[in-house]
């Protein structure tokens, strides 16, 4: 059997039969820098957009005859290119403003540019991202677009503890397989011991990233994988091992899967939103909290 | 700080940084919030970048020439196709003008502005200004498609 055709098995073992898909390009309007008539200056330079309807500041952009990714917009920072699914993890968080953020798996920092706008640039996010390059595009990135209540460290997120510090939210959009959509040779660069090492280094990140949360704050757990041992079955464990309790969130997607190769899991997972690839990427998400109810 | 605060008397402004929260790491500068300031450590990047000194020249970051923005003198507003060939890179020309603010000698720095009032970079008065629209008058030091020349 290929490995493709195993994945696809697997896939449609979890209930989702694969088709081709294409990708929509998509921006994320930075309020904090936008004026109200960015999508008219947009629309001037031939770009057509339309609003994502489950986004708060999302747009596709269905037509265009110039680079979005070099319009003088955009490098003024008033929005940035940032995939539709990949929107929703920072906007799933309580109450942002004034908060203690950790961004446990930062660069290139599209997230953290979000969670700053979303925080109206107050409180304080800290950024981590084990590769000092990436840390490199992920510094004109907060720059580009103004973020001011970031500080960034060349730290691995399974070492977020050596801060000493406690955080309110903690954001992991960890390292993940990926998945086909946005990779046309996923299929043949994959393979299943690759996302079993992932998914140990995944629940490292979770541990670690638990001993720095404050009793009754927030996890926001993301991948852009859709293989169960980097997404439920990683919530499964964080759920009977971490003491977090999953939560459930007004969000795009299907129920978080329960029942994953005939092995059944906390009832809870029916709470993360995990989305097949469409419109957008395939993406998993989940929040969880620590301590309180669910 | 002083290195900042020389940078901007470049354009007739003055400007004075708080040392309390105005931090220098590998030659860069920081900006930093009281609540960013008690974090610190050794970190990457923090609060607002301001700039770096290389080879004992100061180069600004945009951070810092959209906080000289209301307090420069030295400004010139350009037209739309002068605005997109500066961040292209090039030179405005005499005719992209649309108005001039402060110096109008040869030599001195001045912020570059869009139609909108926004900050696109600065350059060099290369003649006096007011004079031939045919030739360059302000020479591009720094404008903000450097963001996509650093990625490449």
């Amino acid at each position: 059997m290929s490995t493709k055709q195993f994945f696809l098995d697997r896939y449609g073992r979890l209930g989702w039969n694969y088709r081709e898909i294409r990708l929509k390009q998509s921006i994320r309007i930075n309020q904090l820098n936008a004026g109200k008539n960015l999508p008219e200056r947009l629309r001037g330079l031939g770009v057509e957009l339309e609003k994502i309807p489950f986004l708060a500041a999302g747009h596709w952009v269905n037509k265009t005859k110039v680079s979005v990714g070099a319009t003088a917009e955009y490098l003024l920072g008033m929005y940035s290119v940032q995939e539709a699914a990949a929107q929703i993890p920072a906007s799933l968080f309580t109450a942002l403003g004034g908060k203690m953020v950790l961004d446990a798996c930062a660069a290139p920092g599209g997230k953290t540019v979000q969670l700053a706008d979303l925080m109206g640039n107050s409180g304080a996010i800290t950024a981590l991202d084990i590769s000092k390059q990436r840390l490199n595009a992920m510094a004109n990135h907060l720059e580009r677009c103004h973020v001011s209540n970031a500080v960034v460290y060349n730290v691995d997120a399974r070492q977020a503890g050596m801060l000493n510090r406690k955080f309110d939210r903690i954001l992991l959009d960890v390292p993940c397989s990926g998945n086909f959509a946005g990779d046309r040779d996923w299929f043949y660069r994959r393979t299943i011991d690759d996302i079993e090492r992932n998914a140990d280094v995944q629940k490292a990140i979770l541990k670690e990233a638990t001993g720095c949360l404050l009793e009754g704050g927030e996890i926001v757990y993301s991948t852009c994988s859709l293989e169960p041992e980097e997404d439920e079955l990683n919530m499964d464990w964080a759920v009977k091992n971490l003491g977090l309790k999953i939560q459930k969130v007004d969000c795009v997607g299907a129920d978080g899967l329960t029942e994953v190769f005939g092995r059944k899991l906390d009832a809870s997972m029916a709470f993360c939103r995990r989305i097949w690839p469409g419109e957008t990427q395939g993406f998993f998400v989940c929040k969880l909290k620590k301590g309180g109810e669910q | 700080m002083r290195a900042l605060e020389v940078f901007a008397l470049l354009f007739g402004a003055k400007i004075a940084f708080n040392p309390e929260f105005t931090v220098e790491k590998s030659q860069r500068f920081y900006l930093l919030s009281p609540r960013l300031k008690k974090l610190q450590g050794n970190f990457y990047y923090a609060g607002l970048y301001l700039g770096k000194v290389k080879n004992g020249v100061f180069f600004p970051s945009f951070n810092l020439l959209n906080m000289l923005l209301p307090v420069a003198v030295n400004k010139v507003v350009v037209d739309r196709k002068a605005a997109w060939l500066f961040i292209c890179g090039r030179d405005i020309f005499g005719s992209g003008i649309v108005k001039v603010m402060g110096s109008k000698r040869k030599g001195d720095a001045t912020l570059v502005i869009n139609e909108f009032s926004e900050c696109l970079g600065f350059g060099r008065v290369t003649s006096d200004l007011g004079g031939d629209l045919e030739r360059v008058a302000v020479k591009n030091v720094l404008d903000v498609g450097d963001f996509l020349r650093r990625e490449k």
